[in-house]
């Protein structure tokens, strides 16, 4: 009850103030609009519909960029970490490319691709990439050398030595790179959408600019935050559940 | 004949030579410990026995071989049960959970079964790590300081339960220790391990089934007194 306490009176005390400022006529109302007022907005998105679809697309993105981002991360990781001829051929490239801001890339991305969803997703997956490649890397790079020499004794497959030992060794360093991505992620569905879209929020906090609705574009931005709190909590819980040997080998 | 054969063998780290020549036989189901200053070579023998690293010189032994080492290296994200499993994928599923079942006993951990190696205390990880080596069947068993983390209740413990299982399964031992207790107690022999060669060896000639008691004994007591000056000689 505590715990909720201090969770909660502290969000309580920035509604009201920020509801007191906004009407209080320190602000310009249409500039600032209170937090009564951008419920209201937040309301007429969802009984509009607007507020479904832009998240429903714009979640759809992003798990499909962090999808795809991830698993070429992790297998990439895990082959420049521990096979030295993939790290020599491979690892300049990604060296290469991984200083660019992935922003950068959109541009050149619109280009090639357009501006439908296929573009959105390749953007994505390209920023999530470098992060979950690199924590892959390092925790496939420091597996304890008796793990490798265990496995060496109990099974000749170096197919499930890769698979049974060397992932699973180098999983927290995954999760703690795939909770880098997530944040990524989010970033890069909001540009992408900024740059060119007619659907997500993104898009909706672009249009609502335009049209100077400041009351619908700080409901779309709250949702925006709520969602990627939300996305990477879920992330931690499921991880908790999938794999609870980590949490207990870490205390 | 031997089981274990070791001619002139020598390691090199870089320049700096860890083993140099150095010749060592063991007979089937003998049980040899190997005793020595840190930095002496002792992990490192056991490591070029395994074939894990490159050495110069004829090692001939079994391929067959389980390791037990000294920072356990029981996975943690496998259960005790899982952890005996590994490796076993080519038996029938029948004969898995049969070997897992007897080695899970073995280890007196059949209510544990379940647990992962953090819910578990040091002794039992390391009684895992020994089941897990065992249920393949190896023919040599190198042991590296199994026991170095545990305190000394346990240790005691854990090294009768050793003595037990080796009655029972016979397999030859290499066992390296910083203990000398441990070594006498629990070995047919032991070979002190310095300036990178064996340099002096002692048949332990106490009877078995050997038990706690006769730590307490001065024989006991004049042999650890012998090995001690053996090695600070």
């Amino acid at each position: 009850m505590k715990r909720f306490l201090w969770f909660i009176i502290p969000i309580i005390l920035t509604v009201v103030l920020w509801e007191v400022v906004s009407r209080g006529g320190f602000v310009s109302l249409a500039l600032f609009p209170p937090p009564s007022k951008v419920a209201a907005a937040l309301w007429e998105m969802v009984t509009a519909g607007t507020l479904f679809y832009d998240t429903r697309d714009s979640l759809g993105r992003l798990l499909a960029g962090l999808l795809i981002g991830s698993a070429v991360g992790i297998l990439m990781g895990l082959l420049t970490g521990r096979m030295k001829s993939f790290a020599n051929v491979l690892s300049p490239v990604i060296q290469i490319l991984r200083p660019l801001p992935p922003v950068a890339i959109i541009p050149l991305v619109i280009v090639w691709f357009g501006i439908d969803d296929g573009a959105k997703v390749f953007s994505i997956a390209f920023a999530v990439f470098f992060p979950v490649w690199i924590n892959t890397y390092i925790g496939a790079r420091q597996i304890p050398q008796a793990f490798l020499w265990s496995a060496q004794l109990l099974t000749s497959s170096s197919v499930k030595t890769f698979r049974d030992v060397v992932f699973p060794a180098a999983l927290p360093f995954v999760i703690a790179g795939i909770r880098n991505a997530i944040a990524i992620a989010f970033i890069m569905v909001f540009v992408s959408e900024l740059a060119g879209a007619s659907s997500g929020l993104g898009y909706r906090i672009s249009i609502t600019h335009l049209a100077y609705r400041i009351d619908e574009m700080m409901a779309a931005l709250f949702v925006l935050a709520a969602l990627g709190a939300l996305v990477d909590q879920l992330f931690v819980l499921g991880t908790r559940k999938v794999f609870p040997w980590i949490k207990l080998s870490s205390t | 004949m031997s089981h274990i054969s070791v001619n002139n063998v020598s390691v090199h780290y870089d320049s700096y030579c860890v083993l140099k020549g150095i010749a060592f036989e063991a007979s089937k189901g003998e049980f040899v410990a190997i005793i020595g200053k840190s930095g002496s070579g002792k992990t490192t023998f056991l490591h070029a026995l395994a074939r894990f690293i490159p050495f110069a010189g004829d090692i001939c032994a079994p391929k067959n071989i389980g390791m037990v080492f000294q920072h356990y290296a029981v996975f943690p994200w496998l259960t005790a049960s899982e952890n005996i499993a590994f490796g076993l994928g080519y038996k029938t599923e029948n004969e898995r959970a049969q070997i897992v079942r007897e080695h899970l006993s073995l280890a007196e951990l059949e209510e544990k079964k379940d647990k992962y190696p953090a819910e578990l205390s040091g002794g039992q990880v390391q009684r895992i790590a020994l089941a897990r080596s065992l249920a393949h069947n190896p023919e040599v068993l190198l042991m590296d300081e199994p026991y170095g983390a545990l305190d000394a209740y346990t240790r005691d413990k854990m090294q009768q339960w050793l003595l037990d299982v080796w009655a029972t399964h016979k397999k030859t031992v290499i066992f390296v220790t910083h203990n000398i207790e441990e070594a006498l107690f629990l070995a047919d022999r032991v070979l002190i391990l310095n300036h990178h060669k064996f340099t002096k060896e002692f048949t332990v000639p106490f009877a078995r089934p050997r038990r706690e008691e006769i730590k307490f004994t001065p024989e006991f007591n004049q042999l650890r007194k012998v090995i001690f000056e053996g090695i600070n000689g």
